[in-house]
């Protein structure tokens, strides 16, 4: 089942939500909203779960229009941030839930339970309460829940956001390995850039209600196309900065007094972003003196933060450096986004 | 942000509207059909707002012609309003006025009718807080076995029916009452006046428990690491109390004493019962105006009184807003009861003594009457009631009994679904729902005589529609009436619960393949579960003690309940100086009421919100 939304928008009251989504997910995909809190990727999951209406645009599953289709009629999954486990029924009950209205095609809705617990490791947990599970359990006990009926679509909404760490990457893990053993075209939501980037085949990056770019997670990483995107994915050291004349295959940026050399045709006030494991103390290019003002250790390395003229620079180095210290990064390594 | 959207078509008025009418068919189609709001308001308009509203017709016309005279009459009367009436005949006397107060030498000023019911609530209120806050205190402070039961029992009094209370009062406190009989072992006697001592007793009697729920709940609320921040920053332990419990409980406090003077301003039966004309509250003459027939002066003056309620009613709704109700991580842990004395338990063992003479004194020497005739042990009094079954009074204890339960169980099955559809309808935010919340729960803040009245004049005398004569009594009238009374309660056990139900999990149950109702039935019906079986139960037990909509549309003994029965043994001159059979009846009553409480709490039912 491939999705589609068309122009779509959305508005409470005097706040608008969504400004015009427009973006394809593909039959099998797992496809990520990523974006900070209040962007709107909540509201376009309730969207095209039919728990919003939408007030313009379309929703689309294999080409059908389904607006005015309520969410009981559209073969959809939804796993909420926190957990929304029905307290009154057993575990069992509630994964059972969705097939009272939608029975297996064959086999017993038993067995059918029994294999969903069994698929996302709960065997045996059957009659507890919820109220009894811990929070990961409550979580593999919602996803076992969305994908009884066997929906066409999985949307999941920041569903790893209530757990710690440790556990949080665990179940990414696992959400990836059902999703592709099942091949459930989903729609995953969080503002965890690093979650987004983990598991997505491909993402959208949203701001304010409407989409900044849309890629697989290597691409937009690499290649972001606004500055929202490009701090907001990862970190960034975005430089603002003044295009000036070209070099052979190439342009030179001057960020106050200082030049450096990037690659692409570039003209007028342009923002440069270096990554911060893309600075080096040994680069043989674009290289500038700063001030150390804090060294974070964190394990593999450390993240060094700079005073560079009061602008702050953060590079990820081997080493922690004291005083004033080179450092450059190589004119390939530089994204020059124009402003 | 700067780009301009394009209407595709249809313009955002007509976008906004198609949201709103998918959104409100979403929550009328939750109860499986608008159907029940419907029924609801149609029976509020048969048996509330039509009967009522042809009585307040009444304060608004003259001579058949729209007018405020009426009112404008009863206002400037002093009678009714004593000093104000004249301030306001003649405004521009009031200067002149208050020179001649102060030249008389600052005499009593005359407050009239409202200024003394005002007087009577005040003491009523002071009583309710005098008794319910220390009890208050030792509920929340103590843990002892048994304190989740008196817990639970705080709110019984709260639906107990007014003329057993006046019978319970009348046989602990009167001239020959329980009270006496200890204090004569001693060789003390007193004489408690009939009036106002008494009612004012008997007021506290009903609010103070009132006061210690408002109170107790807002204390389980204050979060104990307040307490304890407070006391690492280095406040005493009473500067802790002072600085952090006491501003969270003094909102819930306030409207708790609030709600209670709105109570005692309203009070009717039991002011009726054990003061008598003398001691004429607006309710009262209000019931003496309109037996003498006097309806537009009973009308103007129950307008009045509405009023004031209301301003009352809407200030405490606002109070009860302000009230913090969020559930906390730890309240503070309480400690045991029993140990050694200090100030805090010998309070609690002297309020243990003052709450015995005041809640179990009088349902005790009531069930002690019926039990005796004469000094000595006899069940003469019941043997009475049996007489009066096989005979052909028209007051028979086993039909008034077995009606009692019917018309409860008919009221029950009408006040759940009534409860539950405004609950859910009124239920959210809102500037309407607000308002339609408020105008569907006026059933509690309308004077039980008015609406008596109205009964009275809109349904049994009838309505002449279409050249029909239309006239609505007996079993189901007042099963109607019954269920009016109670489905605010419902409405009010069920919305905070209502309100706590997540909304995914009413969308996860959507998304699973459940329509609307489906989807209410599955989920969230079974989460507000308690409310509604609470409700019932506040449902059940209203409509085993109403009286004043029962004695009007009861048209013969065949459709008597309890406390119709119980009232025509106290009047019943054959059965002589005795109180028995009416202490039988309202022992009887008594057990009735109780017992649907004990069902309820097995049933695992929960009173505070």
């Amino acid at each position: 089942m491939s999705l589609e939304l068309a122009g779509v928008e959305r508005a409470y009251g005097d706040a608008t939500a969504l400004r015009g989504i427009d973006l394809t997910v593909r039959d099998g995909e797992f496809f990520t909203l990523v974006g900070p809190s209040g962007c709107g990727k909540t509201t376009t999951l309730r969207c095209i779960a039919g728990l919003e209406t939408p007030d313009a645009g379309a929703v689309r599953f294999d080409g059908t229009d389904v607006s005015g289709v309520p969410p009981e009629e559209r073969d959809v999954g939804v796993v909420f941030q926190h957990y929304a486990l029905f307290p009154t029924m057993t575990v069992r009950e509630n994964v059972a839930y969705g097939l009272r209205f939608d029975p297996p095609a064959e086999g017993s809705v038993d067995d059918r339970v029994t294999e969903l617990l069994a698929l996302v490791d709960l065997k045996g947990m059957d009659e507890r309460d919820p109220d009894a599970l811990s929070g990961g359990q409550r979580q593999r006990v919602a996803l076992a829940r969305a994908l009884a009926p066997a929906p066409d679509v999985l949307l999941l909404d920041e569903p790893l956001s209530a757990l710690d760490a440790r556990l949080r990457d665990e179940l990414r893990l696992e959400l990836k390995r059902v999703q592709r053993e099942l091949g459930v075209t989903t729609v995953y939501v969080t503002h965890d850039q690093s979650e987004a980037l983990a598991v997505s085949d491909r993402l959208a990056v949203l701001n304010d209600g409407r989409v900044e770019q849309i890629g697989e997670p290597e691409a937009v990483y690499e290649n972001p196309e606004t500055r929202f995107v490009a701090a907001f994915l990862g970190e960034n050291n975005c430089l603002d900065g003044r295009a000036v004349g070209g070099e052979t295959r190439g342009s030179t940026v001057r960020v106050g007094d200082t030049s450096f050399a990037v690659t692409g045709e570039h003209r007028g006030a342009v923002t440069c972003c270096v990554r911060p494991e893309s600075l080096d103390v040994n680069a043989t290019h674009n290289r500038f003196e700063a001030d150390v003002a804090d060294a974070e250790f964190l394990g593999d390395g450390y993240r060094v933060h700079f005073d560079w003229n009061g602008r702050p620079i953060i590079a990820r180095l081997d080493d922690a450096p004291t005083g004033r210290v080179t450092i450059g990064f190589d004119p390939d390594e530089a994204v020059v986004l124009e402003r | 942000m700067g780009r301009t959207v394009v209407p595709t078509g249809r313009t955002a008025l007509s976008r906004r509207l198609d949201g709103v009418r998918a959104r409100a068919a979403g929550v009328a189609d939750a109860i499986g059909a608008r159907g029940a709001f419907l029924v609801t308001c149609c029976v509020l308009l048969v048996v509330f707002y039509y009967p009522v509203g042809t009585v307040l017709v009444a304060a608004f016309t003259h001579g058949g012609d729209p007018s405020l005279a009426p009112l404008w009459t009863t206002l400037t009367d002093p009678f009714y309003f004593g000093a104000l009436a004249g301030a306001l005949a003649d405004p521009a006397g009031i200067p002149g006025a208050i020179v001649g107060w102060i030249d008389a030498g600052f005499p009593a000023v005359r407050t009239g009718l409202f200024g003394f019911t005002a007087f009577l609530a005040l003491l009523g209120t002071a009583g309710a807080v005098a008794v319910g806050l220390p009890g208050a205190y030792v509920l929340a402070r103590y843990e002892f076995r048994g304190r989740e039961t008196i817990r639970s029992l705080t709110v019984v009094p709260f639906v107990l029916p007014a003329i057993m209370v006046a019978v319970g009062f009348t046989t602990m406190f009167g001239t020959n009452g329980a009270l006496n009989d200890l204090l004569g072992l001693v060789g003390f006697h007193v004489e408690v006046a009939f009036g106002l001592p008494i009612v004012v007793a008997a007021l506290t009697f009903y609010n103070a428990p009132l006061v210690t729920r408002f109170v107790v709940a807002a204390a389980e609320t204050v979060d104990v690491r307040a307490v304890e921040t407070a006391r690492t920053l280095g406040a005493p332990r009473w500067r802790a109390v002072v600085d952090v419990v006491v501003p969270q409980v003094l909102p819930s406090f306030l409207a708790g004493v609030l709600l209670v003077f709105v109570f005692d301003f309203m009070a009717f039966p039991i002011v009726l019962a054990l003061g008598g004309l003398r001691l004429a509250t607006v309710e009262v003459w209000i019931y003496s105006l309109a037996s003498d027939l006097r309806i537009p002066e009973a009308a103007s003056l129950a307008v009045l009184e509405a009023a004031i309620t209301l301003a009352l009613t809407y200030v405490y709704l606002r109070a009860e807003r302000r009230g913090g109700r969020d559930t906390v991580a730890a309240s503070i842990p309480r400690v045991p009861l029993l140990g050694p004395p200090s100030a805090g338990r010998l309070l609690a063992l002297a309020y243990a003594c003052i709450a015995l003479v005041l809640y179990v004194g009088p349902l005790a020497s009531m069930v002690a009457e019926s039990l005796t005739r004469g000094g000595s042990l006899s069940a003469a009094n019941y043997a009475f009631l049996l007489a009066q079954q096989l005979g052909s009074g028209s007051a028979r204890p086993t039909v008034a009994v077995s009606n009692s339960l019917l018309f409860a169980v008919g009221a029950v099955a009408l006040a759940v679904p009534m409860g539950v559809s405004v609950a859910v309808v009124t239920g959210g935010e809102g500037r309407l729902r607000r308002l339609s919340g408020a105008l569907l729960m006026a059933p509690l803040a309308v004077s039980g005589v008015v609406t008596g009245i109205g009964l009275l004049r809109g349904l049994v005398f009838g309505v002449d529609l279409f050249g029909y004569h239309l006239a609505v009594t007996g079993p189901v009238a007042i099963v109607a009436a019954h269920a009016v009374g109670g489905y605010p309660f419902v409405v009010r056990n069920v919305a905070p619960l209502l309100a706590r139900v997540e909304d995914d999990l009413v969308a996860a149950a959507r998304t699973l393949g459940a329509g609307p109702a489906q989807a209410f039935r599955d989920v969230t019906l079974p989460l507000v579960a308690p409310g509604v079986v609470a409700g019932a139960a506040f449902a059940f037990a209203i409509s085993v003690g109403e009286f004043n909509a029962t004695i009007v549309l009861a048209r013969d003994g065949a459709s008597y309940t309890m406390p119709i029965a119980l009232e025509r043994y106290l009047s019943n001159p054959s059965v002589g100086p005795y109180l028995g059979p009416a202490a039988a009846m309202g022992t009887v009553l008594l057990v009735v009421t109780a017992a649907s409480f004990v069902v309820v709490e097995r049933l695992g039912g929960r009173w505070e919100r």
